[in-house]
């Protein structure tokens, strides 16, 4: 059975998702040893900008302008609205060249192998349901239910699954979720209308298991550990990555955290960027 | 401001950073005793290594555990299970203990986060 990581990256003008995608890919390499491909919209500046070495697949997506309008936080102190286009993350079930595919976002900083035994397991389908701020000192909230009254919250941010007609109907459900999200997202009681790929899955997850908590997916091992985007990335070393993240209650005032040997996922992309700027630059 | 406020504030953040750097090398800690076995995942914990002791001295040839998702896996090889687990569980355990060490060694935020 053929076995990979797939990236999609969608550049919008103000986020360079194809380099933190490069950068990815080369960590992956390293940590998890399996080959990786990437959806783009941006293929010519992929070529041009960073080469197509570190992947094995590169798939063209069609540009467009997206729709979703977002604040990307660099700090608590800034913040730029930019398109956020997340659209039509289902469709990588059939744009998957691998039988057994580990779907990333390109903020998920691998640093360790821990993802390796997907590919072992015998779950179909696995996501992260578990998640541990690494700041601790916020509301975590938001992600254990996707809204104060309704369903428990997976994480789209790392999904392993194998191809088989189930996994076929799960994401074919998650594209017609994203289709009829204005519906969706009333029965399920979320206030905001923009369409986040995290709320489509775990809404397609209480549905395929009978409309109650069940065990139609498995977690990935571990738990999901994330900063926000008003916390910033300030240093990596190999698999150690140093954050300031924001104290609780005064606004641009942070603590310094060290992390070793652990995967994180990212969220300010801004500083991430400047990050690997560094990084490209000492290679 | 107060040297004495200025002091304590000091060591308010220095306790701060320790503490994080205290539960994040706990996490990393969970993280290792996580152990692959036929496709199941299971956390290595003292009650595990208890129970497949005791299967080892009741002289069973095989046994059923559930993983971590809850999912029965039968082990054939129980003496190969029982050493691997007590390998993790040392390996990581002895782990955490040096780097917890090495952590209280640390008078400043500086050192805890190995900053340069």
């Amino acid at each position: 059975m053929s076995k990979g990581v797939f990236l999609i990256a969608r550049n919008n003008g103000y986020i360079d998702y194809v380099k933190q995608a490069v950068f990815l890919a080369k960590r992956i390499k390293r940590h998890l040893g399996v080959s990786v491909s990437i959806a783009t919209d941006s293929v010519d500046y992929l070529k041009d900008t960073y080469g197509t070495a570190d992947f094995d697949k590169i798939i063209q997506l069609e540009w467009t302008d997206g729709t979703n309008l977002r604040y990307f936080f660099d700090g608590s102190l800034f913040k730029k609205t930019a398109s956020f286009k997340n659209s039509n993350r289902a469709s990588v079930y059939d744009m998957s060249p691998y039988d057994e595919t580990l779907l990333m976002d390109t903020d998920y900083i691998i640093s360790n192998d821990l993802l390796k035994s997907c590919f072992d397991s015998k779950s179909d389908l696995m996501l992260y349901k578990r998640s541990d701020d690494i700041a601790k000192v916020r509301e975590e909230d938001e992600f254990k239910t996707i809204s104060n009254t309704s369903v428990d919250f997976y994480w789209a941010t790392v999904v392993f699954f194998r191809k088989n007609k189930t996994n076929e109907v799960f994401f074919n459900l998650i594209s017609h979720i994203e289709k009829e999200w204005n519906h969706y997202r009333r029965v399920y009681q979320i206030n905001s209308s923009l369409f986040r790929n995290d709320f489509a899955f775990s809404i397609a997850v209480h549905i395929m298991n009978g409309f109650q908590p069940g065990d139609f997916v498995q977690e990935l091992p571990g738990s999901m550990m994330y900063t926000i985007d008003k916390d910033l990335l300030w240093q990596l070393k190999d698999d150690n990555m140093m954050f300031l993240v924001e104290k609780k209650d005064y606004l641009g005032e942070y603590t310094a955290i060290q992390t070793s040997g652990q995967s994180i996922h990212v969220m300010n992309k801004t500083s991430l960027s400047r990050i690997i700027d560094e990084e490209f630059a000492n290679d | 401001m107060d040297e004495r406020l200025e002091k304590a504030l000091d060591f308010s953040n220095y306790m701060l950073t320790l503490n994080n750097q205290k539960r994040l090398l706990a996490e990393k800690y969970q993280e290792d005793l996580i152990y692959f076995h036929n496709g199941s995942q299971f956390t290595i914990t003292r009650e595990l290594i208890t129970f497949v002791s005791a299967m080892l001295t009741a002289d069973q040839d095989e046994i059923v555990i559930t993983d971590d998702n809850n999912i029965p896996c039968m082990i054939t090889n129980i003496e190969e299970f029982y050493s691997e687990i007590i390998n993790n569980y040392t390996s990581a355990s002895n782990d955490y203990y040096t780097k917890y060490l090495d952590l209280k060694k640390n008078r400043s935020v500086e050192k805890l986060v190995d900053y340069e």
